[in-house]
C-alpha cells in the first residue's frame, strides 16, 4: 500500500555508457495499476528491476512510500515480484514455495533481560501456524489448494504462474511487481489469466507495476500506461488517452492492432477550413478535429496522417473522398477481416472490417486482386509533425528527447538485463 | 475504462452519410477495371469461375497442368524409384555391416574386460603364489585374502586411503562448489582473469610440484609414515581449481531463482544452501566421487611422499610394493586379492550414488 516515485532515474550498462533508461520521471499513486509497455529493449524490464533492487541505478532517486530506496537491498523495499519464467523453487513443494518468504521473515522484538534489565533486540521467526494460515489464504484466493503438496514440475504453466503470484501475495508487500507474467502462457490461457489478474487485483488492492510488450495486456489491465522506447518515456496516460490521443507517431503505431496506417501528406487550409489530400483525394477536416486545429492555429504544413485500420471504411466509387485501392491480402480472422490494400501511390494500408457487418457474398467478393474504395472521417484522423512525429493536437509538449520516434535505429542502445548476463558469461 | 466512441458502430450512428461496410453498399471492381454492380454478382461470378477451374484441373493430367502440379508429379516418380531400390540388396548390406560392427565391439569388450577377469581369477588361485602362465586357478580358495589382511600392511594402507578418500571428498566438494557458485553468480573485478589463470594452472600436471611439495611436507613432518596427512593437504589444496564442471552446471540454473529468493529475503548463503544445492545433486555426487577416487588411484605422489616408509603408503603404492622383484614370487596372488578388495568400496559407492545421477531435477523451475 504505497506510492512509488521515480525521479530522473537513469541506467547505464557497462563501459559503453549507453543508457538503457533515461530521464525516467514517474509518480505512481497508491493502489494504482500501472503498466510499462514497449518493444523489447526499451528499458521497461530494467526500470522494473531497478524498482525491485535487482539492478543498481546509475543516477536519480527511487522512492517507495516516501522513503528513498536507492541503496536498500530488495528484501527491505517491501516489494514482491512475479517473474516471466515463474522462478519457482523446483526442489520445494508448492506449499513450501509459497511459505519460503515467510520462513525467512524475522520480526524484531524487544526483550528485557530479567537479570540485567537491559533491553535487547531479538528477531523472531514467524510461527508455523501463522505461515500455514497465510499460505492457505493465498492458495484459496488463487484456487490452488489441491496442488499444495505437488512440486512445480508437476504443474501446468497456468498453475505455476498462480503459484508464483501466490508466493508474492503472502508477503503483504507494498508494491507488486510483475515482469511479463503472461508471456510464457499460450494465447488462450493468457486471456484467461488476464481476466483473473483483473479480479485478483480487486482482492489484493495494492500498488501494481506490470511490464509487458503486449499492448492488449497494457490496454486491458492498466489504470495508466507508460509507453517506452529506447529508454525514454513516450507517453503516460490512461488506455483511452493513449489510444485516442497518442503523443507521437511511435505511440500511435505501437498501441492498437493492427498498427495505425500512415500517409505522408500535407495539411492545408483554405476558406472552408483545413483539408488533407492523402493519395490525391481531398478530405475536408471538419467537426471536432477541425475545431481543434483551428483553436491551436496550426499552420499548413507537411504532416503524417494516421488512421487506425478499424476507422477506415469501405465506400462507393462515386464518393468524392473515395480512395481506390487494390486488395493484396485478405486475412480472415473470424470475427473480422483484415484487408491489406495498396493505394495508387503504392502505399500499403490495412483495413479492419467486422465480419458481422458483411453478408456472405460480400465477404466472398473481398479477395485479392479486386479493387475497393476506402475513405475515413476526419474525426478519426491523427496528425503528426512530418519532422518530429509529434501529435499536433497533443496537450503535452512533445519531448525533444525522442530522436528515433520515426526511424527506428538499427541497434537499440538499451539492453535487456538477460542479454547482459549472457554476454558476461 | 476505455472510451469506445470510435467504434465503427458509433461512427455510423453519428453520421448517417458515412459508414462502414456494415449497412452501406460498397463497390467492388474486378481486376480489369469493370465495375461489378453489386457484391452479390461478383461473388457468384467468382464461384462459377472457381467451379470451372476445378473442372479444368480434372481434365488435366500429369504434365499438362501448371508448374506446381508438374513438380509434385516429378517428386512422386522420384519417390517411387527410391522405394523400389530398398528391398533385397539394402537389407543384406545392412545385415553384413551390423555383423561386422558387432563382432568388432564384442572383441573390444573381451579385450577390455580380460584384465579384470584375470585379476579376479588369480586372486582365488591357491596352488601357487607367484606369476603363472595361466589364469584359470587349479585350486580355488580365499587364502590370498587372508594373507593380504594378516601378512601385509594392507589394512593400514586401505584404512589410510579410505580416510584420505573421505577427507578429500568432503573438503574438495565444499571448495569446488563454493568456488563454482561464486564464479557463476557473482560479478567482481578480476573474475575473468582468475578463471583464466586457474584454467592455465590446471593444465600443468600435479607432479611438476612434486619436489617442492615434498620439501614442504617434510619440513612439517608430514611425509614418510605420516604421509597420509600430507597427502590429504596436497589433494585438497588446489581442489577449487576443478570448479569448471560445477560452474557449468550452476550456469544452467536460472538466475531468476536467485533473484526471486533475494526478493523473498534470502541471503546469498541461504540461496546457495536451500535452493541451489538441493538442485545440484548430480554435480555434488560427481564431485564427491571424483574426490573420493583420487587417493585410490594416485601412485606417483603417494610413493614419493611415503618415501620408502611402507606404513605411509596408500593402496596403489602399497600394492605396487608387493610386486617389487623381491616380493613378486611370494605375493603376486595376494596383490591380485588386494586389487579386487580395492575395487569393492568404489564399486559400492558408485552403486549407492548412481541413482542420484538423475537429470531433470530442475524440471519445472522455469518454463520447460
Amino acid at each position: 500500500m504505497a506510492n512509488v516515485k521515480l525521479i530522473n532515474v537513469e541506467k547505464k550498462y557497462g563501459k559503453s555508457q549507453t543508457p538503457a533508461v533515461c530521464d525516467f520521471n514517474l509518480e505512481i499513486a497508491d493502489k494504482e495499476f500501472i503498466v510499462f509497455v514497449g518493444p523489447s529493449g526499451c528499458g521497461k524490464s530494467t526500470t522494473l528491476r531497478m524498482i525491485a533492487g535487482l539492478e543498481e541505478i546509475t543516477s536519480g532517486t527511487i522512492e517507495i512510500d516516501g522513503k528513498v530506496v536507492n541503496d536498500l537491498p530488495p528484501k527491505e523495499r517491501g516489494i514482491a515480484m512475479v517473474f516471466q519464467n515463474y522462478a519457482l523453487y523446483p526442489n520445494l513443494t508448492v506449499f513450501e514455495n509459497m511459505a519460503f518468504p515467510l520462513r525467512l521473515l524475522k520480526t524484531p522484538k524487544d526483550e528485557t533481560d530479567p537479570k540485567t534489565g537491559k533491553v535487547k533486540k531479538k528477531y523472531e521467526k514467524l510461527p508455523n501456524e501463522e505461515i500455514t494460515k497465510r499460505v492457505m489464504e493465498a492458495a484459496e484466493i488463487l484456487g490452488i489448494t489441491e496442488y499444495l503438496m505437488r512440486r512445480p514440475r508437476e504443474l501446468s504453466g497456468g498453475q505455476r504462474q498462480r503459484v508464483a503470484i501466490g508466493r508474492a501475495m503472502v508477503r503483504d508487500s507494498k508494491v507488486f511487481l510483475l515482469d511479463e507474467p503472461l508471456s510464457n502462457l499460450d494465447a488462450k490461457l493468457r486471456n484467461q489469466m488476464r481476466a483473473e489478474l483483473i479480479l485478483l487485483r480487486k482482492k489484493i488492492d495494492t500498488t501494481f507495476i506490470y511490464v509487458t510488450h503486449d499492448q492488449t495486456e497494457a490496454m486491458t489491465l492498466g489504470d495508466r500506461i507508460v509507453v517506452m522506447k529506447d529508454g525514454y518515456i513516450q507517453q503516460v496516460g490512461t488506455p483511452a488517452e493513449v489510444f485516442d490521443m497518442p503523443n507521437n507517431l511511435f505511440v500511435a503505431e505501437f498501441i492498437g492492432s493492427p498498427k495505425m496506417n500512415t500517409f505522408k501528406t500535407r495539411l492545408e487550409k483554405d476558406a472552408n477550413g483545413y483539408f488533407v489530400s492523402p493519395c490525391g483525394v481531398r478530405i475536408a477536416i471538419d467537426g471536432e478535429k477541425g475545431d481543434a486545429l483551428k483553436a491551436r492555429n496550426i499552420q499548413a504544413q507537411d504532416v503524417v496522417l494516421g488512421v487506425r485500420p478499424e476507422h477506415v471504411s469501405l465506400t462507393k466509387r462515386d464518393n468524392p473522398s473515395a480512395i481506390p485501392c487494390t486488395i493484396q491480402v485478405n486475412e480472415m480472422m473470424g470475427s473480422e477481416v483484415h484487408l491489406h490494400v495498396l493505394t495508387p501511390q503504392q502505399e500499403q494500408i490495412i483495413v479492419r472490417i467486422p465480419t458481422v457487418s458483411l453478408d456472405t457474398y460480400q465477404l466472398a467478393a473481398l479477395h485479392a486482386g479486386v479493387k475497393i474504395f476506402i475513405t475515413f472521417r476526419s474525426k478519426v484522423m491523427h496528425f503528426f509533425g512530418a519532422e518530429n512525429g509529434c501529435n499536433l493536437l497533443a496537450d503535452v509538449a512533445c519531448k525533444a528527447a525522442m530522436p528515433t520516434a520515426q526511424a527506428p535505429s538499427a541497434q537499440s542502445p538499451a539492453e535487456e538485463p538477460k542479454k547482459k548476463w549472457r554476454r558476461m558469461k | 475504462m476505455r472510451d469506445t466512441s470510435f467504434d465503427n458502430k458509433e461512427v455510423l450512428d453519428l453520421d448517417a452519410g458515412w459508414g462502414t461496410a456494415a449497412e452501406q453498399e460498397f463497390d467492388i471492381e474486378s481486376e480489369d477495371g469493370t465495375l461489378v454492380a453489386t457484391a452479390k454478382h461478383a461473388a457468384r461470378e467468382r464461384e462459377s469461375n472457381a467451379e470451372q477451374s476445378v473442372a479444368s484441373a480434372e481434365w488435366d493430367t500429369g504434365f499438362s497442368g501448371d508448374g506446381a502440379t508438374r513438380l509434385s508429379v516429378a517428386e512422386k516418380s522420384a519417390k517411387e524409384q527410391r522405394s523400389k531400390k530398398k528391398p533385397g540388396g539394402q537389407r543384406t548390406k545392412r545385415t553384413v555391416v551390423n555383423t561386422i560392427i558387432h563382432v568388432a565391439l564384442a572383441a573390444l569388450c573381451i579385450f577390455w574386460i580380460l584384465p579384470f577377469v584375470g585379476i579376479l581369477l588369480e586372486s582365488f588361485r591357491c596352488e601357487s603364489t607367484g606369476l603363472a602362465g595361466y589364469i584359470w586357478p587349479k585350486q580355488w580358495g580365499i587364502a590370498n585374502y587372508v594373507r593380504l589382511f594378516t601378512e601385509t600392511k594392507f589394512p593400514r594402507w586401505f584404512g589410510s586411503t579410505l580416510v584420505m578418500g573421505f577427507a578429500t571428498a568432503v573438503v574438495q566438494t565444499i571448495f569446488q562448489l563454493a568456488v563454482a557458485y561464486a564464479l557463476s553468480r557473482n560479478r567482481f573485478k578480476g573474475r575473468k582473469l582468475l578463471m583464466n589463470v586457474m584454467l592455465i594452472f590446471g593444465m600443468f600436471p600435479g607432479f611438476l610440484t612434486l619436489i617442492l611439495l615434498y620439501t614442504w611436507m617434510h619440513d612439517w613432518n608430514l611425509t614418510d609414515a605420516n604421509a597420509m596427512w600430507g597427502l590429504i593437504i596436497i589433494y585438497t589444496a588446489s581442489s577449487g581449481m576443478g570448479y569448471h564442471i560445477a560452474k557449468g552446471f550452476f550456469d544452467t540454473i536460472s538466475h531468476s531463482i536467485d533473484e526471486a529468493a533475494k526478493i523473498d529475503g534470502a541471503t546469498q548463503f541461504q540461496i546457495f544452501r536451500k535452493l541451489i544445492l538441493p538442485l545440484s545433486k548430480p554435480i555434488i555426487i560427481y564431485t564427491i566421487l571424483m574426490g573420493f577416487m583420487a587417493p585410490w588411484g594416485d601412485f606417483v605422489m603417494a610413493t614419493f611422499m611415503a618415501n620408502n616408509a611402507s606404513s605411509g603408503y596408500n593402496v596403489a603404492a602399497g600394492l605396487q610394493w608387493l610386486l617389487t622383484d623381491s616380493m613378486k614370487n611370494d605375493y603376486y596372488t595376494t596383490f591380485c586379492a588386494g586389487g579386487v578388495t580395492v575395487a569393492v568400496p568404489i564399486t559400492v559407492l558408485f552403486m549407492c550414488l548412481q541413482k542420484y545421477y538423475v537429470t531433470g531435477v530442475t524440471g519445472g523451475a522455469v518454463k520447460g
